[in-house]
């Protein structure tokens, strides 16, 4: 039901198209799977984990300035999908919009209240002609003081959820069927097998066999409730536990 | 008598008349305070902790007006949690001092609250900054509010460098005791922060654990 056309500015600015749609935050989502990563977030009963490829394509930059793993928080940690810049800005906002509510409410921010923030900024850049969608999503983990391990995304369009497992990125439609699939007995994850599981899934997903130092792994878990990202070593000994069960 | 006047102490400002002290020793510092918070010729609180965290490692000992004072601690607080987020690591002494200072010289005609900074950061060890009136400089030792005049004889004369930790603590002790004995504006109990590369302790001398002089 097309009724003539909006001057064929709706997939050039954010205002709906005559089906309804909003074609620039569409083409956000389809910027973020133009970096080619993949991220993989999984949730077990005490501890959350995420998983994302650390790809350096230039031989000559130094890779250990790379990464995509962030922390918003000591408690609240996060790892960007996407384009690089609009992760950055994001990331930023997160952590000014933390510190100041615990500068204005006198008490940490959750993640979940941090996530519904961030959202709402997306949104806000859904409905303003001048301002375009940030092609980025957002994964946060945490320890949440009273329900435990949280996974939570936030995307363009301004929708956010919280998560048993998610995937984001260039293969996040297979990647999320693969999660589905482990996770429908609703196993209890320890926290070694849900870093396993996390990067089993990318590996499978994407056909390939990791070395440690082409993964990063951002982990928080309730004895240690501040966000980390495993050294190489660790994410050696995952690697070596995956292929030993296999 | 034709109507009772207000009580002065409603309408003094609360000033935190205070005694404060930081000293740097070899590998961190000790931050000490009195506990006393007067409006006027009243004590409206006798166990308040001067000692306020801006982060893990960096506290800032409170001294002028109450509000002023705490307003600028929360505000530093809020600057360097942040600030640190950004950096991926511990914030320097030098910054959070820098930060105090930077509102203290940017309002100093509407405010009047001295701050001392001091922890302990990986690169440079303990240090002590002062920030009174919006000047930034960093001192071995450094004593403030209105307590600390009684005790800069006192101060001038025992300091030593290189005090070993337990013997910091007790030149801090040592101070605060001499001076809530003689200025009418400090009392109450002593709150010793210890901050070195191993973590920061938290401590309290009740008044009858105070050393004593000569006339006790």
């Amino acid at each position: 039901m097309s009724r003539g056309s909006n001057a064929g500015f709706d997939r050039h600015i954010t205002i709906f198209s005559p089906e309804g749609r909003l074609y620039q935050v569409e083409y956000a989502f389809k910027a973020i799977s133009q970096s080619g990563l993949t991220s993989v977030g999984v949730r077990g009963t005490d501890s959350v984990v995420v998983v994302t490829q650390k790809k350096v394509p230039d031989k000559l930059l130094d890779s250990s300035t790379v990464t995509n793993m962030f922390h918003l928080t000591p408690r609240i940690g996060c790892v960007m999908t996407g384009h690089n810049a609009d992760s950055r800005s994001q990331v930023h906002r997160a952590r000014v919009e933390a510190g100041e509510w615990k500068y204005k409410f006198g008490y940490d921010i959750t993640a979940d209240v941090l996530c519904r923030r961030l959202a709402d900024i997306s949104q806000v850049y859904t409905q303003n002609a001048e301002m375009r969608p940030l092609g980025c999503c957002m994964i946060l983990v945490a320890i949440d003081p009273q329900q435990g391990p949280v996974l939570y995304k936030c995307d363009p369009a301004g929708y956010y959820c919280g998560f048993r497992a998610t995937a984001v990125g260039a293969k996040q439609t297979e990647a999320n069927s693969y999660l589905e699939k482990k996770l429908k007995k609703k196993p209890e994850l320890s926290h070694d097998r849900a870093v396993q599981l996390a990067i089993s899934c990318l590996s499978t997903v994407l056909s390939l066999d990791f070395k440690a130092t082409e993964l990063e792994v951002g982990v928080v878990t309730k004895d240690k409730p501040k966000f980390r990202t495993l050294t190489e070593a660790e994410i050696e000994a995952h690697l070596v536990a995956i292929a030993e069960r296999e | 008598m034709l109507g009772e006047a207000e009580p002065q102490w409603l309408s003094e400002e609360v000033k935190t008349g205070t005694t404060i002290i930081a000293i740097e020793f070899n590998g961190g510092v000790v931050l000490g305070s009195d506990s006393r918070v007067s409006a006027g010729e009243s004590v409206v609180n006798r166990v308040m902790n001067k000692l306020s965290p801006l982060h893990d490692k960096i506290y800032c000992a409170l001294s002028g007006s109450a509000a002023d004072a705490q307003t600028i601690a929360e505000v530093v607080n809020y600057q360097l949690d942040v600030h640190s987020m950004e950096i991926g690591e511990d914030p320097k002494v030098r910054s959070a001092a820098t930060l105090v200072r930077n509102i203290s010289y940017k309002y100093k005609e509407e405010m009047s609250a001295h701050l001392i900074v001091a922890g302990w950061d990986r690169k440079d060890g303990g240090q002590v900054f002062a920030t009174l009136k919006g000047l930034l400089t960093r001192q071995p030792f450094a004593v403030g509010g209105s307590g600390s005049s009684y005790v800069y004889g006192f101060v001038d004369a025992e300091y030593r460098k290189g005090m070993s930790k337990e013997e910091s603590q007790q030149f801090v002790v040592n101070t605060l005791a001499l001076a809530m004995n003689r200025d009418g504006s400090s009392g109450g109990v002593a709150y010793l922060v210890t901050i070195d590369k191993h973590g920061t302790e938290e401590k309290v001398i009740l008044g009858n654990d105070l050393p004593t002089f000569f006339d006790q």
